[in-house]
């Protein structure tokens, strides 16, 4: 069908406005998507061959990748995606970040995204062993550059031939991977919600959070960890906190879980909601798009993610 | 009318402590007219207003979209540069423009850079957004409705991915006028570009704009430095002439049917009851069937006399503000806030799909996200009543900061238009602002609007 289209189109364009030779860049550009300078230039290379000229593209296209994201690289990247993979007993929070908003909608991007959340996953699960019940593992953006994809390609030269078709910068911030022990939750959230391509929530806001049960009730687990985990994004707690502790006085400042009020009923405390539900929270943790304005690379002290 | 632009004036006052940036920015701008309307930042006086201006210049909103490196700034800089030959513009640097003040449209900050320019026929307000989210901000705050775009890309790279998002925004904000502009036309051949203009030309038929729109080869580079031939100077002024005729002056709306929000009402002693309000649409003429809309009510009733200034008239239209003699209306049941509009022509209901924006805490909104069955206070025009918000199937909150599409119920029926602005208000500061996109058919209110099951 796509092929038929193609067809249709080489031949609608050129009844429009090109002899023989033009529609071939035309029918290049279309099938690549790489810009009209390389398309041409691969073409005059390659003596109009289509085939040779696409494979010639292809090749160029990392080195070309390269080139650009040198040349890309120092700009301000504040926008972006945070993606949130599940798999099994390990769960991966990534932050890409990109130049504009209209580039963290791109198909393009979004898959980059999810590939990257998916290689930490599969690079935690494989690598770090324990009983702890949970072990966190945290990349900053230089170590995610090295991680493995499932084809044995490093994700930085995926990253650099995004850089080269969609033409802004991007740049990995940072990773959190939670590895559960036995008999401990995991759960992930992203908002806004709504895109879930291959298990990767991508959003603005993240949040990964480990939990366990320590009475039985009638609750669907998941649904559980999910509540929490919007209710993380939305509440924006910075601490745990201990049910010993006073809560603040203005229940809107109040920056401990335990304590806040519960976003889905305003009239109980997520601690309520904890007991209510028979769970307990181990750990857990948010990501917000373009937390840290800074050139790529530099990551300031406080920002830099630990694993404590 | 003179006494609407007295208040705007006044407001404007009141406002001009909270926005110095904004006042800043708008020394560029030639007409000191158009910087009342911006930073009223009303639709509706932009809209239909506007043309009561004291300068006979007609006022263009205009913005530039396309891809970061494909030459936006660089070609507003040379157009401000071609103008300011002609004694029409003041030259704007590249990096005043690329500085993007963050300005206060209504309290909300947006990242935007307002240029203006006039050409021989018309004034330009010319709108340069960084980021997707501040257009949007932009059309919810309501700030310039734009009446064109220039879509500007780069002849050597052409058509990029995310050219689509552009083209979707556009549609988004309400343009319905786009000519493109392919920088940069210098460095490649005749072949190239030909291309380029073939793909945008189909691009802008899926979006539903026009294919035919006005394509112009020029290299926004060589005008700023003064270099000859064909793509420079020529190609910014035939650029400049093309929008002047390709975009249509703003058109006060004679053609709807009428529609008077309610300001003031009084009654005559013998004769009956005068409603006083500014025609926002349309022509009222005497003995015209109308109806008197607002909180639940519909009186249907006929026009007994039009007065402006005391002096009866035959008929009036938008813009005017005019006293309305209703026969076999009581004083009792008018109410401020109710609209008096043309037999059968407005969908009177309670329900709405609206655009709306959360003010974050800096900027005086909410700390904690919204979720369905929001209920607070809803302001627009004169009025306000009870109001309850829901998410779209799909999305599970909206947090302070972010835009979306919600629906809209309301306590009683109130005759809403598409592109009418509304605030939230909670405990007195408002949270959220918003525009009307579709009327919804009406729900009966008899529980309390949180209960209600949609």
């Amino acid at each position: 069908m796509i092929f038929t289209k193609r067809i249709m189109r080489f031949y609608h364009s050129s009844k429009q406005l090109f002899g023989a030779e033009k529609s071939s860049l035309a029918v290049l550009r279309k099938k690549t998507g790489y810009t009209i300078a390389n398309c041409k230039k691969a073409l005059q290379l390659n003596d109009n061959d289509l085939g040779q000229a696409e494979k010639w593209l292809k090749d160029q296209a990392q080195i070309m990748g390269w080139k650009k994201a040198t040349k890309l690289e120092g700009r301000l990247t504040s926008q972006g995606l945070i993606g949130v993979a599940i798999k099994d007993s390990c769960a991966a929070m990534i932050e890409l970040s990109c130049e504009t908003d209209f580039v963290a909608k791109n198909k393009e991007f979004k898959s980059m995204v999810e590939i990257a959340a998916n290689s930490c996953v599969d690079f935690a699960s494989s690598q770090y062993k324990s009983n702890a019940p949970i072990i966190k593992i945290c990349f900053s953006g230089e170590q995610l550059k090295e991680l493995p994809t499932q084809d044995g390609k490093k994700l930085s030269d995926l990253l650099a031939l995004m850089i080269g078709t969609v033409g802004e910068n991007a740049t990995f911030k940072r990773a959190l991977c939670f590895k559960a022990g036995h008999g401990v939750y995991l759960a992930g959230y992203a908002h806004p919600s709504g895109d879930e391509p291959n298990h990767v929530q991508l959003g603005k806001f993240g949040s990964i959070l480990a939990f366990r049960q320590f009475a039985p009730k009638e609750v669907d687990l998941n649904t559980v960890g999910k509540e929490l985990c919007q209710h993380i994004v939305g509440m924006n707690p910075k601490k745990l906190g201990t049910i010993d502790e006073i809560p603040s006085e203005k229940s809107d400042y109040e920056d401990s879980l335990l304590h806040q009020e519960y976003l889905l009923d305003e009239s109980i405390t997520v601690k309520d909601y904890l007991e209510e539900s028979g769970v307990e929270v181990i750990d857990f943790r948010r990501f917000q798009c373009g937390e840290s304005m800074m050139e790529s690379g530099d990551q300031p002290l406080e920002l830099i993610e630990t694993c404590q | 009318m003179i006494f609407l632009k007295g208040i705007t004036k006044l407001a404007n006052l009141s406002k001009s402590q909270q926005v110095p940036k904004l006042l800043c920015s708008c020394k560029l701008l030639s007409n000191s007219e158009q910087n009342y309307y911006n930073i009223k930042g009303s639709l509706y006086y932009n809209r239909y207003l506007r043309n009561y201006s004291t300068d006979k210049k007609v006022h263009i909103n205009i913005g530039t979209i396309g891809h970061v490196d494909h030459g936006k700034t660089t070609l507003t800089a040379a157009m401000t540069k071609v103008l300011q030959k002609d004694g029409l513009s003041e030259f704007v640097a590249y990096d005043q423009i690329d500085k993007a003040p963050e300005e206060k449209a209504r309290g909300i900050t947006i990242n935007a850079s307002h240029i203006g320019y006039s050409t021989i026929k018309r004034h330009y307000a010319h709108t340069d957004c960084p980021g997707h989210a501040d257009f949007i901000k932009n059309m919810i705050s309501g700030a310039s409705q734009m009446d064109g775009a220039i879509l500007v890309v780069a002849a050597d790279d052409g058509e990029m991915p995310q050219t689509r998002e552009h083209l979707l925004l556009a549609k988004q904000v309400g343009i319905k006028k786009i000519v493109v502009f392919i920088n940069k036309a210098d460095i490649v051949d005749q072949e190239s570009l030909e291309l380029v203009e073939l793909e945008i030309r189909e691009l802008l038929d899926t979006f539903g704009f026009d294919s035919e729109a006005p394509v112009i080869y020029g290299s926004a580079l060589s005008a700023l430095n003064g270099q000859d031939g064909e793509y420079s100077e020529n190609s910014i002024r035939k650029l400049l002439n093309t929008i002047d005729n390709y975009i249509p002056d703003p058109q006060r709306d004679l053609n709807s049917p009428f529609w008077i929000p309610i300001d003031n009402a009084f009654s005559v002693t013998g004769r009956g009851t005068v409603v006083v309000g500014t025609i926002i649409r349309g022509v009222i003429k005497k003995n015209d069937e109308c109806e008197l809309l607002g909180f639940d009510s519909r009186r249907k009733t006929t026009v007994g006399d039009i007065q402006v200034f005391k002096k009866s008239i035959p008929q009036a239209a938008a813009g005017d503000h005019v006293g309305v003699l209703l026969r076999g209306v009581k004083l009792n049941s008018v109410d401020r806030g109710m609209q008096l509009v043309a037999k059968g022509s407005i969908k009177y209901t309670n329900r709405f799909k609206a655009n709306i924006y959360f003010l974050t805490r800096e900027e005086g909104g909410r700390s904690k996200p919204i979720l369905s069955r929001y209920s607070q206070q809803l302001f627009s025009n004169t009025w306000n009543v009870p109001c309850r918000l829901d998410l779209e199937k799909g999305i599970e909150m909206l947090l302070p900061g972010e835009h979306g599409p919600v629906n809209l119920t309301l306590q009683w029926k109130m005759p809403m238009i598409n592109s009418q602005p509304f605030t939230i208000r909670e405990n007195n500061i408002t949270v959220a602002t918003g525009i009307i996109t579709e009327s919804l058919e009406p729900v009966l209110v008899t529980s309390t609007l949180g209960k209600l099951q949609l």
